[in-house]
């Protein structure tokens, strides 16, 4: 499940901010593929607010019932092109009775607002769990940057 | 030797592996300059096959010279027996002859003594001295050390360095060049202050059961089932569940109320007056401003004692000046203190001296109100003392002042006097110089006497005497006088009120009006109601406790709050008293944590009551002889509290801030600048001192002037400054826009496919249609309507459809479910069905395959002159009979045989794209020929939704080609070459809307041709007909017919309609019995359509018989052939018909079918098939038939509604859209099965074998052939109708109706001309003032009959011209589709120079604003 948050100068075209993938159930390996695709267009007046990427990683377990994964974001790449990213996440820790509850009865710590995975200098305080890297590619096509001066 | 490498070298490639000596390896490896070539070479071995060699230093030369003596041996050896070659020999020898100790040898340890080194070190290295340096060295020559410190100067904390390190460093400088630059004035090492942070950098581990921010908080979710998976989509942001708001009503005391006696009146003010007393004693500004008063003059007595000696001071005059000025203003402030205190007190003991007086006279008490006023003694003296201590005190410094102020004035004075004594002096020299005035210059001089200086007056010094008095007078007046004892006032509410039994009847009533009364309060959240107080009698001293606590749960930011304070008297209704508005509290206003807040109300409602009670809003008095009025509104306070919940964990439950106010969010520390600078200049501050540099910039920055602090708050800072482009230019980018507009699936661009790359290649047009609609939104363009009823009406269907789509929202999105999204998997299918996705134009196509027509009219000899044969309308039994009357032929046979009758073709029209046939001959003719017309979706979108709203209709056209001869002159023929004219005349049309074939998938079967009553240069071919005996059946129908097959290829799957469960008011069991009936049908006769409940027009489920109810009829049609039964029904079914046809499917395209109730239907003045089939069937009912609703299909249009009527011992169908009526054996009705049987009170299924009408018995009264709904297992129970009791009419609006046909006259003769861009085109206004008059006349008869008599009267009138033309018949609806058909005649086609035309409107206006609209268009040739 991903989306981009929106950005100050930012004005979407088309496509949808949000979406979810479906659920993958990784048999092979320790590798999920969803194979979403990511479609998206956007004018811009300014820099500010460059796109990001903000994903959100949920697990489904053996009875369906979904739960929090990880956090993460990454920005998308100023260069035109295709990128392959890494977006490593991160999901937030709980106190020991919470752990202890998440071990056998599965749920979690969710963050209140989400916004705190992509903005904010507070995010060091809290105390996280790492979770693995969601692997993006990502095209990224470019017009009239040079117009304004920006070099990409 | 220069052979012998030869020889080395060949036994090198395999040379012996050195013997290892382990000590070797300890060996320290030879220093560079050692120089093992040198031996090597020496030795004659080349370099790379030799190990090391230890240096030469402690080789002996004994050792050296055998070992040369021995190579040299060697050599020789080697040299002799080199040409036998014995390898082994020479192994022997080489290996016999190199021993270790040839290249060993043994070293003692390499050593250098420490104090070698040090010594050597000791040349390089310098250390300095840990001594203290002395001051002198390290300032420059002839320069004290100076102390910033010591002169006062912030110099900051130095870091701590150990004394030692200090010293080696200052010593190590010391010796550098230019050393002395590193120290300063001080002699110290030049340091900034110390940089270690007072704060550790890493930030601290939080410990989770400590306080987080509330920004980081988590929060612990259970793993939910994917069910609500949706809900967890990014942005949609999680809800927090509801939020609360607590409301704490504790209590309400009335300051007024209408039951208020006298007493309660001075009570409730005497209340107030101690309240605000008691509100001013705490803060005691009297005490507080003496104090300051004493202070001050302390101050300026010191300094007038050091003063003393007459030295003057500035500084002191200064200050002592300030001191004055303060004091005077202190001075002021502290007597109007007083003043107030005094004024307070004294109203308190009037206020309670009036109640005594009140309760003396009316002897009795009502309230338990008491006053004491406790005296504190003071002590005569001391305070006579300090009284007029402080007398002498301000009249000294009064007169002081005055004094100031008298010197002030008598400088002003002076200045004064000096200036007009000069002016005097002037005057008089002027005076003197022309002793002899003018009479003139009198008057001039009268002028400048004007405004001469008036002599000043000396300013009166003030007396000491008249101060004094002044002083006193106002003392006394504000002061308690010396020795007199200081009152305080004590309310309490320990008096007796008097029991009723003494009381006289006055008050006795008014006291049990009291008890009648009881209060509520209602709380309002976003102005509705969500609960109320209990209800609480008023208590005597009129106080309420209600101490009830409300917990508001709430899911958005509350918008207002407000209480209604309601009073019931005894038994009666509640009366609202007053409102009180209650603030939203602030989001730090939390429950436990706020304060009980008082909140005023007062009602403006008068009350007069018989009794002691006062009243409300009625003046009354206290005063015997009723003067002093004054007037009371009932008043009070509630107190209250409004905070937000806090739930278990502590987390307040506060909607979240996004959705506050954003004024409540400004930035407090900024606003504050100017008090900080003001602070920070009065304490003080050490501007040097760096702790203060961030506070010191600040206030720089805030009170440099021009930088104002902002009072807003940027979210996105330096945004604007770093835009490309302004908004604007984003904004009016059309390439973004249409990008925009397309992926919000805006219909006008929903497929738009290949949005163009450039700006420049999107056309400015592309947007108007779009534009255009956003402006028209809410009015709809009164001109396509031409009517305003007519334009009210599309706005609210308009408004209709949209309510309805966004109740059924979930329906429409089922709906689009329903699609097969990906036919991976398809069914094998008879044809070639294809889904609404991956089409695109040009795919799809129309097929209309035109068979053939019968009894097409056929054309008139120009000039024949016809009989009349005139004809009384018919009876039904007559039209229906099986012979009909044979009729004498009119015309010659021979005029019938020498000229064709007429060269029919078909032309298909659709989308304007039309196709045609051959031409084929005669009335009967026999095409069998396919059309293929392209179909295109609006906007290229092919999905379900948007094909069930093409509104597109397929016009079917029948045509007369006619060939004329162009040649004037016979004799011209014979030069060869074929000089004939095509001309093709409209014969009529069939029409069939584009919904009804995308429903049915295909069309067959047979139609009538909407011929136009009268058609110029034709008529019916009858007589041929009569002729043939075989024939003779068709005949009966009056008309042509034409058989075509219509389908669509490939073939579309129309949306299958979803059966919803919609809201509805009806019986659950009824609605089951329903579904069961239902089902059951459906099971045995699974193409037979059955209705039990349709959906309402505000999409509640209805049970179908409730719409059947005899209504009445427009009196005034009856009236119109009020002795013929059977005209009358007829009109009655035409004027039904002349409501507008609008099928449900176009106007709520993809939601479902709706029907609406028939005074709906004709405000509305637009329905479909259901509607009028109801009103025409309740209509019937009326005139007292038996009538019935038929469910059933029909061609064209599919799954319909017909009306079944029983009239003299035989059914009739009628066609309600069309106002025609049927036998039940007519062949060429329309109507192709029956489902149901509709009345009142029941619903018949067809359950016969057969359900074509004319193979059925339409008794329903057999249940072996018809299925009731309602039998004896389940009883009629009465439903009640929705219809209306009665329908009411308008008058007929006939001027409305003239108007509007001037206009569509006008509209389509500009039409016309438009079409005709090429030629001119002429009026003939002769003959359209003619056809004008034939219009009425053909509204009465209905279109029949008139055909001859008309024919006759044109052609005497125009007897010039070969006329073509036809009256065109419509409903009025709107006038697009008056200009539709018009223009599908094709009147306009003709290429032939000198045509005229004519074209005359009729309107008829029938009651409730329906129209019969006729167009008569003709085109004239004139022939001579």
């Amino acid at each position: 499940m991903g989306s981009i948050p929106p950005g100050g100068a930012w004005k979407l075209l088309s496509g949808v901010r949000a979406g979810q993938t479906q659920v993958d159930h990784p048999q092979l390996d320790d590798v999920a593929y969803w194979s979403h695709p990511i479609d998206i267009h956007f004018a811009t007046k300014g820099l500010q607010g460059w796109p990001k990427l903000h994903v959100q990683v949920w697990h489904q377990d053996a009875f369906g019932r979904s739960e929090l994964y990880g956090y993460g974001f990454c920005h998308v790449p100023s260069s035109p092109g295709f990128h392959l990213l890494e977006c490593v996440t991160w999901r937030p820790l709980g106190s020991w009775q919470e752990e202890l509850s998440q071990l056998f009865v599965g749920g979690g710590p969710q963050l209140l607002n989400s916004d705190l995975i992509y903005t904010g200098a507070d995010r060091y305080r809290l105390q996280t769990q790492a979770m693995g890297v969601v692997h993006l590619q990502l095209g990224v096509l470019l017009r009239n940057f040079d117009r304004y001066g920006v070099a990409c | 030797a220069a052979s012998a490498p030869d020889i080395t070298g060949g036994r090198q490639s395999s040379p012996p592996p050195p013997p290892v000596d382990p000590g070797r390896d300890l060996r320290p490896i030879p220093p560079p300059d050692s120089e093992p070539e040198v031996v090597i070479l020496a030795m004659g071995f080349p370099v790379a096959g030799l190990p090391p060699v230890p240096s030469t230093s402690s080789t002996s030369f004994a050792e050296f010279s055998m070992r040369e003596r021995m190579r040299e041996k060697l050599k020789a050896a080697r040299d002799e027996e080199g040409h036998l070659v014995k390898d082994k020999e020479e192994d022997d020898l080489f290996i016999i002859d190199q021993t270790a100790r040839d290249f060993l040898v043994v070293k003692p340890a390499d050593y250098e003594s420490y104090s070698e080194r040090v010594q050597r070190e000791r040349e390089i290295l310098f250390t300095p001295s840990i001594l203290t340096v002395s001051a002198l060295q390290k300032m420059p020559e002839n320069m004290q050390p100076r102390y910033l410190e010591d002169e006062g100067l912030y110099a900051g904390e130095r870091p701590t360095v150990s004394l030692a390190n200090q010293n080696i460093m200052e010593n190590r400088i010391l010796r550098q060049e230019k050393g002395k630059m590193w120290f300063g004035d001080d002699g110290k090492i030049l340091a900034l202050p110390n940089p270690i942070k007072q704060s550790s950098t890493r930030p601290p581990i939080f410990s989770l059961e400590e306080g987080i921010g509330p920004e980081l908080e988590t929060l612990y979710r259970k793993a939910v089932k994917m069910m609500h998976a949706n809900q967890y989509i990014v942005g949609s942001g999680d809800p927090r569940g509801p939020f609360q708001l607590d409301v704490d009503i504790s209590g309400l005391i009335f300051t007024h109320h209408s039951c208020f006696s006298r007493e309660h009146v001075l009570a409730a003010k005497l209340a107030q007056l101690y309240d605000q007393y008691l509100a001013r004693k705490p803060k005691n500004h009297t005490k507080l401003l003496t104090d300051k008063l004493h202070a001050l003059r302390n101050a300026v007595q010191c300094i007038l004692d050091i003063r003393g000696s007459d030295v003057p001071n500035p500084v002191a005059n200064q200050s002592i000046t300030e001191y004055k000025l303060e004091i005077r203003q202190t001075r002021r402030l502290r007597d109007a203190e007083q003043e107030k205190d005094r004024m307070l007190l004294k109203t308190i003991v009037k206020a309670w001296k009036e109640m005594k007086s009140l309760r003396d006279f009316q002897k009795f008490t009502n309230t338990p109100m008491k006053l004491y006023l406790r005296k504190e003694e003071v002590d005569q003296r001391s305070d006579e003392k300090e009284y007029e201590a402080e007398i002498q005190a301000e009249i000294n410094e009064l007169l002081e002042e005055y004094r100031k102020d008298y010197e002030k004035k008598m400088e002003q004075y002076r200045i004064e006097l000096q200036e007009w004594k000069s002016w005097r002096k002037a005057q008089v020299c002027k005076k003197k110089k022309k002793p002899s005035q003018l009479q003139e210059e009198e008057a001039a001089e009268e002028l400048e006497h004007a405004d001469e200086p008036v002599k000043p007056i000396p300013p009166l010094m003030t007396d000491r005497l008249e101060v004094e008095q002044q002083v006193r007078e106002k003392a006394s007046n504000i002061r308690r006088k010396p020795g007199e004892a200081v009152l305080i006032p004590e309310l309490s509410l320990t008096g007796n009120i008097t029991p009723n039994e003494l009381c006289p009847r006055a008050e006795v009533s008014r006291r049990e009006d009291v008890k009648k009364r009881s209060v509520f309060l209602k709380v309002l959240f976003n102005a509705k109601e969500v609960s109320r107080t209990i209800t609480r009698q008023i208590s005597s001293d009129f106080r309420v406790h209600f101490g009830q606590i409300f917990n508001l749960q709430i899911v958005n930011w509350p918008e207002s709050l407000k209480l209604q304070i309601y009073e019931t008297v005894g038994l009666g209704s509640p009366n609202l008293l007053a409102e009180v508005f209650i603030p939203i509290p602030e989001t730090t206003v939390l429950t436990g944590r706020a304060p009980i807040e008082e909140i005023e109300f007062s009602s403006n409602q008068r009350v007069r009551l018989d009794h002691e009670g006062v009243g409300s809003d009625v003046p009354f008095s206290f005063e015997a002889d009723g003067s002093n009025k004054m007037t009371l509104m009932t008043s009070g306070k509630v107190s209250t509290t409004v905070s937000w919940a806090v739930d278990l964990t502590g987390v307040p439950l506060i909607p979240p801030a996004s959705q506050q106010n954003p004024v409540s969010k400004t930035n407090i520390g900024l606003t504050d600048m100017k008090k900080l600078a003001k602070w920070a200049a009065e304490a003080r501050l050490d501007p040097n001192d760096p702790s203060n540099a961030a506070l010191m910039h600040l206030i720089m920055v805030a009170t440099s002037g021009e930088v104002s602090v902002p009072d807003f708050f940027r979210l996105e800072q330096l945004q604007q400054e770093f835009n490309f482009v302004s908004d604007e230019e984003l904004n009016r980018s059309k390439r973004f826009r249409l990008l925009e507009l397309r992926n919000r699936e805006v219909a006008e661009f929903r497929n738009y496919k290949q949005v163009p790359l450039h700006e420049r290649e999107i056309s400015e047009k592309l947007f108007q249609d779009y534009e255009e609609r956003l402006r028209e939104r809410n009015a709809i363009d009164t001109k396509d309507h031409l009517d305003a009823h007519r334009a009210l009406v599309a706005k609210y269907l308009q408004k209709v459809r949209e309510s309805v789509i966004n109740r059924l929202g979930v329906f429409c999105f089922l709906f689009k479910l329903a699609e097969p999204k990906r036919p991976l998997k398809p069914r094998r299918k008879e044809r070639k069905k294809v889904t609404a996705q991956n089409l695109s134009d040009g795919d799809i196509k129309l097929l209309v395959n035109v068979i053939r027509a019968y009894d097409i009219p056929v054309r008139k000899p120009a000039l024949s002159k016809l009989q009349q044969p005139s004809r009384s309308s018919r009876s039904f039994n007559e039209m229906f009979a099986a012979s009909p009357s044979p009729q004498s032929p009119t015309h010659s046979i021979d005029w019938a045989f020498n000229q064709v009758l007429v060269r029919p073709f078909v032309q298909v029209s659709f989308q304007r794209t039309v196709c045609q046939t051959t031409t084929a001959e005669g009335p009967n003719p026999n095409w069998n020929e396919e059309l293929e017309l392209p179909f295109r979706a609006p906007n290229g979108d092919y999905s379900t939704t948007s094909l069930q709203s093409v509104k597109d209709e397929v016009f079917i056209n029948v045509f007369d080609e006619v060939f004329y001869d162009v040649l004037e002159d016979d004799r011209e023929r014979g030069s060869g070459g074929i000089h004939t004219r095509v001309e093709k005349h409209w014969l009529g049309s069939v029409r069939i809307p584009f919904t009804t074939i995308y429903f049915q998938a295909r069309i067959d079967g047979t139609f009538k041709i909407d011929i136009p009553p009268v058609l110029l240069g034709y008529s019916k071919e009858k007589n041929l007909a009569n002729e043939r005996a075989y024939d003779s059946v068709r005949n009966l129908s009056e008309g042509s017919y034409i058989t075509v097959f219509i389908t669509i290829e490939p073939q579309l799957i129309p949306g299958e309609p979803v059966r919803e469960k919609f809201d509805t008011q009806e019986d659950e069991k009824l609605l089951q019995a329903a579904e069961k009936y239902q089902a059951e049908c459906r099971l045995k006769f699974p193409n037979r359509g059955c209705q039990t409940t349709v959906i309402d027009i505000n999409g509640k489920t209805v049970f179908i018989t409730r719409y059947m109810k005899p209504l009445n009829p427009p009196q005034e049609l009856l009236s119109v052939h009020a002795n013929n039964l059977q005209a009358t029904t007829e009109l009655v079914a035409r004027y039904v018909a002349l409501i507008p046809f609008l099928p449900d499917s176009v106007s709520f395209a993809g939601i479902c079918d709706l029907w609406s109730t028939s005074d709906q239907f004709l405000d509305l003045l637009a329905g479909d098939e259901e509607e009028h089939a109801v009103l025409l069937c309740n209509y019937f009912l009326a005139m007292g038939k038996k009538a019935w609703l038929i469910i059933g299909n029909a061609i064209p249009e599919g799954p319909t509604a017909y009306v079944l009527m029983w009239e003299q011992n035989q059914y009739v169908i009628w066609n309600p859209s069309s106002g025609r009526f049927y036998g039940q054996f007519d062949t060429f009705c329309p109507l192709q099965s029956v489902g149901c049987l509709i009345s009142s009170d029941n619903i018949w299924f067809n359950i016969q074998q057969y359900d074509s009408p004319a193979r059925i018995t339409f008794d329903v009264s057999k249940s072996k052939l018809w299925k009731p709904f309602f039998s004896r297992g389940l009883p009629f129970p009465g439903l009640s109708s929705i219809q209306p009791e009665e329908l009411i009419y308008q008058r007929v609006d006939k001027i409305a109706a003239l108007e509007l046909q001037d206009r569509i006259e006008k509209i389509l003769k500009e039409k016309i001309m438009e079409w005709r861009p090429r030629h001119l085109t002429r009026w003939n206004r002769y003959c359209t003032s003619t056809l004008r008059q034939f219009l009425p006349l053909l509204e009465q008869n209905r279109g029949k009959d008139i055909e001859e008599d008309h024919q006759a009267e044109l052609q005497k009138q125009l007897g010039d011209y070969r006329v073509s033309g036809f009256p065109i018949h419509m409903p009025f609806s709107e006038v697009t589709s008056l200009i539709e058909a018009v223009y599908s005649t094709g009147v306009h086609n003709t290429e032939v120079s000198n045509i005229e035309f004519a074209l005359a409107v009729y309107i008829h206006a029938y009651p409730k604003n329906v129209l019969s609209v006729w167009i008569y268009v003709a085109s004239l040739v004139r022939t001579r």
